[in-house]
């Protein structure tokens, strides 16, 4: 069991990091407002942040597409950040229809604040 | 690693039961009809001990840490790709023609990142068994060719519909220790001169059609395999001498042969997908996706010695500084660098796939090969143009010899000074060797034909993404940037510019 307190008093913060947008397969900030709407609704209270100087508990790397700019820039750079990648219609390793990324991404953030690990 | 001498003497170790012209051909090394596609190959091995040209012909194995040849490699990164594509290039300029070595790399690394897939879904052991037949592949140094166009028959029936059960591959039995499969696949590059044949899929499968969902390697002379080697353009003037060949010592495309299976059996340990139908689209698209990425390099390759001899014999012929030759030979140069500039982009837009390896952009891939299918015979059309019609008239080597007419001929073709008649010719039967023959259809037909790159750029293109863009510059839906910078509502805005508009009329003067 984590030390941490749970969900239910503690806030956790996400990082959001966009990638450059150059010809994104998927609406970015769409899925996002979706995703926060969605944690809203069940009542899931998150801080998110797009400051890069500000340290959060995990970090939302949001790229248009496969090739995932970003990756090379954070992951890369930091072995041990906590984060999870969206690659145009793929989060993480799995294919998820732009639609249902909202959706997938809660469920995944859910998953890693409940975590033992975290 | 092998060299291209070690190369070439290993394949006297199989015994291929291939055939040719009606005949069977006991040895596949000293067949003279095969020699040059032997020679391309055996580049791919020579080089990869050259200094000048490890950097690219060479890769470290990600199973063992060990340098191997780049054509047995997995890509583990954006730079692999990119130095696929550039070692393309270079043997397409070292060759000027197919190097054949390229379809057994894509179907390594297209079975690598599909088995992956399967047993994620499945939880089957597809990922380990491949590893551990690369793992000899890369320990050996083998020539895999890739088999995966079926004869097809009738195409608007799917395989299991076909007349002929043998017209796709396909599993006939499933034994405990490994399967029996029978079928047929078509124009395999490097068939004859491979170690081994990688099979896969050519199409996408449906549960009808499970046993023809199928992905296997085996030694390119197991029992119940037989080749019947494929005609090209002037391929018996290999036979004739010399000079009328074009390019004797490396050929004309990759040497293509139908290949026969009749109740081959693989063990299980070597079966890579059996059944799994809904693999098959991946499969297919990741290979095609690998393969058109490599036009961009070869073909690239090949230009850069065609367009090298369309300059040395507008310089033989004295035309080099006219304008119009100048123009050609510049458009040509452009439509190379063009294609070769799609190559490099979709290796640099690559991506990791969930099994570590790295794949292309699929929609940059097949906008590469549809550029392939046109520029290639647009600029050997310019190469004809430049060179003049000689190119399909020149007397043969027979002729230039003969005494009786060599003294004539040879003084009639000499051009400015400087430029021996007889290597005018053999420039000129290089260009016709390049530009008139099967290179152009393999352009167009290799790695599938435009209609399924044209398939795969509708599907990816993203059009919705593109109308929306329309739609928000056109103002039919809201533009939050616009907003930002006129720091209202767009609506409001507009209100407000018509009523300043209101009444002014265009001045005349």
């Amino acid at each position: 069991m984590s030390d941490r307190p749970s969900l239910a008093y503690y806030m956790p913060s996400i990082g959001i990091r966009y990638c450059g947008g150059c010809n994104p397969q998927i609406d970015r900030s769409k899925v996002i407002r979706k995703a926060k709407e969605g944690l809203k609704k069940i009542g899931l209270k998150v801080d998110f942040c797009t400051d890069r100087e500000i340290t959060t508990d995990i970090i939302l790397l949001i790229n248009g597409c496969m090739h995932a700019c970003l990756e090379e820039e954070y992951p890369r750079k930091d072995k041990t950040l906590r984060y999870i990648s969206i690659k145009g219609e793929m989060v993480g390793r799995q294919y998820v229809e732009e639609d249902h990324i909202p959706e997938f991404l809660i469920k995944k953030i859910v998953d890693l604040f409940n975590s033992p690990s975290h | 690693m092998m060299n291209g001498k070690e190369y070439i003497d290993s394949l006297r170790d199989l015994n291929l039961e291939v055939y040719f012209l009606g005949q069977r051909i006991k040895s596949i090394v000293d067949e003279p009809m095969f020699q040059p596609h032997i020679h391309t190959a055996a580049m791919t091995y020579n080089l990869a001990h050259n200094p000048e040209h490890q950097e690219i012909m060479t890769a470290t194995s990600h199973l063992t840490g060990e340098r191997i040849n780049r054509f047995t490699h997995i890509h583990q990164s954006i730079d692999d790709l990119v130095k696929k594509v550039r070692m393309m290039r270079l043997l397409g300029q070292k060759t000027g023609t197919c190097f054949q070595r390229c379809v057994g790399l894509d179907g390594l690394n297209a079975v690598y990142v599909t088995t992956y897939d399967i047993d994620q879904k499945h939880g089957t052991n597809y990922h380990e068994r491949f590893k551990n037949y690369l793992l000899e592949v890369q320990k050996n140094d083998w020539m895999p060719s890739g088999a995966m166009t079926d004869a097809r028959g009738d195409r608007s029936l799917r395989p299991s519909k076909q007349k002929h059960p043998d017209t796709y591959l396909h599993i006939k039995e499933r034994l405990e220790d490994g399967i029996i499969v029978s079928g047929m696949k078509a124009h395999i590059t490097g068939a004859i001169n491979s170690h081994e044949i990688i099979t896969m899929p050519t199409r996408t499968m449906g549960e009808e059609d499970r046993d023809f969902a199928l992905s296997f390697a085996i030694p390119a002379d197991a029992k119940g395999v037989t080749y019947i080697f494929s005609r090209q353009t002037n391929d018996t003037r290999r036979l004739d001498g010399v000079l009328d060949g074009g390019n004797p010592k490396y050929g004309i495309v990759g040497g293509e042969a139908i290949i026969i299976f009749k109740d081959v059996f693989v063990p299980w340990e070597r079966v890579f997908m059996a059944g799994e139908y809904e693999f098959t689209n991946e499969l297919v698209e990741t290979f095609a996706g690998y393969h058109r990425s490599n036009y961009g390099g070869c073909k690239v390759g090949l230009a850069d010695v065609v367009i090298g001899g369309s300059n040395w014999i507008a310089e033989a012929h004295g035309i080099e500084r006219a304008s119009h030759i100048v123009d050609k030979l510049t458009e040509m140069i452009a439509m190379a660098e063009t294609c070769w500039s799609c190559t490099l982009a979709c290796s640099y837009e690559g991506y990791r796939t969930s099994s570590g390896a790295y794949h292309i952009h699929p929609l940059l891939a097949n906008v590469t090969k549809l550029n392939i299918t046109r520029m290639v015979y647009e600029w050997m059309r310019l190469a004809q143009d430049v060179a003049g019609g000689k190119i399909i008239t020149l007397p043969s080597e027979k002729d230039l010899e003969n005494p009786e007419t060599m003294e004539i001929l040879t003084e009639c073709f000499a051009g400015k000074e400087g430029f021996p008649p007889r290597d005018i010719i053999k420039m000129l039967r290089l260009i016709e060797n390049m530009s008139v023959g099967a290179g152009l259809p393999e352009a167009m037909h290799g790695a599938g034909s435009p209609a399924a790159q044209k398939i795969m750029i509708a599907r990816r293109s993203g059009i919705d993404k593109k109308m929306e863009l329309a739609k928000i510059i056109a103002g039919i839906h809201k533009d939050k940037y616009f907003e930002n910078i006129i720091g209202k509502d767009e609506t409001a805005h507009w209100n407000e510019v018509k009523k300043k508009i209101k009444g002014k009329k265009v001045q005349i003067y």
